[in-house]
């Protein structure tokens, strides 16, 4: 934080605002995806989950419990803005990826570097989807496997390449 | 560190298995049974080879899925649905292909449907 502002605060009110802060973070990268038209490589459906930088970076940053609630309020704010099946879906997804990335990130001597994270978050936040998708209708969706383990495995080198890009501006941020 | 070494084999491992899978769900390409379901109960099934015509099927309800049959391919034709999803997967004609509407939870799937026999060997 830049402490020219002297606005002593708490440890406790800092990290309240940056976690609100990332959160808003979250729900804005979603909102933007929501209004990119869809890209004709695409398959139907698939996103870039421009959103999941953020829980990426929340969970290795600030740690297991803010990226839950990240991304618990983005699947309330999914619910709010695009009914009940979205809200299913992104609580599904974000909160499986949330969990898989944590993990990796305490496996001894962290095995994979920033792409391999993002790919890993995305994988499991699409076998998520595709789980909750298979139970809400009919095993036919699992025909979409091959594409989104292809999309999951795209938007998860985005996911790692964008992280990078952005990890030098949010550690400007960082609560001491 | 941005890219380590696991990272490629991660990445090389997801891609093969994605390879893999879509030359096992396309290996039998042609005419097959288009089988449309709503909430896991079977409403039509269409034999997409011996299909004459053009047929649209309205299957009303909250969204409206209107659903095109044509000689070898079925659609979603239209849904008042927000994300048209099912609307934008096109024609499917292969077996193993599939198309759902999630918000009206309709699927269109094609399976193989029986196996008939080419010819008899003497």
């Amino acid at each position: 934080m830049n402490h020219t502002t002297n606005l002593n605060l708490s440890p406790r009110t800092r990290s309240i605002a940056f976690n609100g802060l990332l959160t808003a973070l979250a729900l804005v990268l979603s909102a933007i995806e929501l209004t990119l038209p869809p890209l004709p490589l695409l398959p139907p459906g698939a996103k870039l989950g421009l959103s999941n930088i953020v829980t990426m970076y929340a969970t290795g940053a600030v740690g297991l419990g803010p990226a839950l609630c990240i991304a618990l309020i983005k699947g309330l704010f999914a619910g709010v803005t695009r009914g009940f099946t979205a809200m299913l879906m992104s609580l599904s997804g974000g909160l499986l990826s949330t969990l898989v990335m944590w993990l990796l990130l305490r496996v001894n001597g962290s095995p994979f570097g920033l792409i391999g994270l993002g790919v890993a978050g995305a994988l499991s936040h699409n076998a998520a989807q595709l789980f909750v998708a298979f139970l809400l209708t009919t095993p036919a969706v699992l025909y979409y496997l091959p594409w989104l383990i292809l999309f999951g495995v795209l938007s998860g080198i985005v996911t790692g390449l964008v992280l990078r890009v952005m990890m030098p501006l949010l550690n400007k941020f960082t609560i001491d | 560190m941005i890219l380590k070494k696991k990272d490629l084999f991660l990445i090389a491992f997801f891609l093969c298995l994605a390879a893999v899978l879509l030359l096992c769900f396309n290996k039998n390409a042609g005419t097959g049974i288009a089988v449309v379901e709503r909430n896991g109960t079977e409403l039509y099934r269409f034999d997409l080879g011996k299909q004459k015509g053009t047929q649209v099927i309205d299957l009303g309800g909250e969204y409206h899925v209107k659903l095109l049959v044509e000689p070898g391919a079925i659609s979603f034709q239209h849904s008042d649905c927000h994300d048209q999803i099912c609307v934008r997967t096109g024609k499917l004609s292969k077996p193993g292909q599939a198309a759902v509407c999630l918000p009206a939870k309709i699927s269109v799937r094609i399976t193989e449907g029986q196996k008939t026999i080419d010819a008899f060997t003497g």
